[in-house]
């Protein structure tokens, strides 16, 4: 499991380097699980190590934003004024993009279907 | 006596300047939250995720622990975020033949619903009045937390308010996908898990696991196309 640890730690590296070389506006974490999913691809297995590493990781993602999550309850003052905002964004933002993803896909499903069967 | 329990006192403060402090609270919070969620009967708009953070401010407020020292000791924690966002990588590459069996769906509908879960939470925010800082802080309120972390940072937002967003966003996406499928007469579930992880990230994904293997499936899907998407589309469009 530490070797499958090691070889993410060095695909984030990677990441991060390529990042700061080439200056691409994405995180290096995000670099690197591009990378990541290339070469899985093109090797065409996961080892065990890498395996049991990742789904290690996975499975406490909660636990490493947490630190982060306790913030919002830290900085009450700083955005006064804007909670109005922020909770409408929020609410009925996410209320919107949710109608919007379901209508999509079902319209985009139903006509690759059709299509199908014309064929 | 008195001597005592001033050192009894001081035990907090002396202790919390070695990062193991922070790592020692975090871990009881996070284990206080699922066992609390347990208990609870795993309520839908109540994630564990809430419960730990819930409890982990109040005990930081009661011993009045100085918040920013925290942090610094729970960034043996935090580091452990990028390693994680590359072990992604790994159940996106799983379900390969998943993405190749519904690509075309998937191509017309990511892009779409991916940036319009960005732009109707900024458009509606800007139309309030927010600033351009709390704009920054929501427009990536529908990607999972490692990958949003480093969009905020890019475009000069708040990661604390984010991640609040975040977690509202997670919650009430789960609610929503529930209540819209229903009434749009959808029990596809490879539509339903789509669209959870799409705008609930990973607290989507979660509920998505509990329908189904297959939602759940889709739903890592979604929610990994989503934050490569927006990671890489946000900085671009905030540039301009």
């Amino acid at each position: 499991m530490l070797r499958g640890f090691l070889i993410l730690v060095l695909f984030f590296l990677f990441g991060e380097a390529l990042r700061l070389v080439f200056l691409i506006p994405v995180s290096g974490g995000v670099l690197g699980m591009i990378l990541m999913t290339l070469t899985l691809m093109l090797r065409g297995r996961v080892s065990d190590a890498l395996a049991s590493a990742s789904q290690a990781l996975i499975s406490v993602l909660v636990l490493l934003i947490m630190p982060g999550v306790v913030g919002v309850f830290f900085m009450a003052s700083q955005f006064s004024g804007q909670w109005l905002a922020v909770s409408a964004a929020l609410l009925l933002g996410t209320f919107l993009s949710v109608l919007t993803t379901l209508l999509l896909m079902k319209q985009v499903v139903r006509l690759s279907a059709r299509s199908r069967t014309n064929d | 006596m008195t001597e005592l329990a001033g050192r009894f006192m001081a035990i907090p403060d002396v202790l919390s300047a070695s990062p193991i402090f922070a790592i020692g609270l975090t871990l009881s919070a996070f284990f206080a939250g699922n066992w609390l969620f347990a208990r609870l009967g795993k309520p839908l708009w109540m994630p564990p995720v809430v419960l730990s953070a819930v409890m982990l401010a109040a005990v930081i407020a009661v011993l009045s622990l100085d918040y920013v020292r925290y942090q610094q000791g729970a960034l043996w924690i935090t580091v452990l975020l990028g390693p994680a966002t590359v072990a992604l990588g790994i159940p996106l590459y799983q379900q390969i033949h998943h993405i190749r069996a519904m690509w075309k769906p998937i191509v017309v509908t990511l892009p779409l619903a991916a940036t319009m879960a960005a732009v109707y939470a900024v458009v509606i925010a800007w139309a309030m009045g927010a600033t351009p800082e709390v704009l920054a802080s929501l427009a990536p309120k529908s990607v999972t937390a490692p990958i949003a972390i480093g969009i905020t940072e890019q475009l000069g937002g708040s990661v604390p308010l984010m991640m609040g967003g975040l977690l509202i966003t997670g919650v009430v996406a789960a609610l929503f996908v529930d209540l819209l499928a229903q009434w749009l007469k959808i029990d596809d579930e490879r539509i339903v898990g789509f669209a959870l992880g799409l705008n609930g990230h990973a607290i989507g994904t979660a509920r998505a696991f509990e329908i189904s293997h297959t939602a759940g499936a889709f739903a890592s899907l979604g929610m990994g196309l989503t934050g490569v998407f927006t990671a890489l589309i946000l900085p671009l469009v905030f540039r301009l």
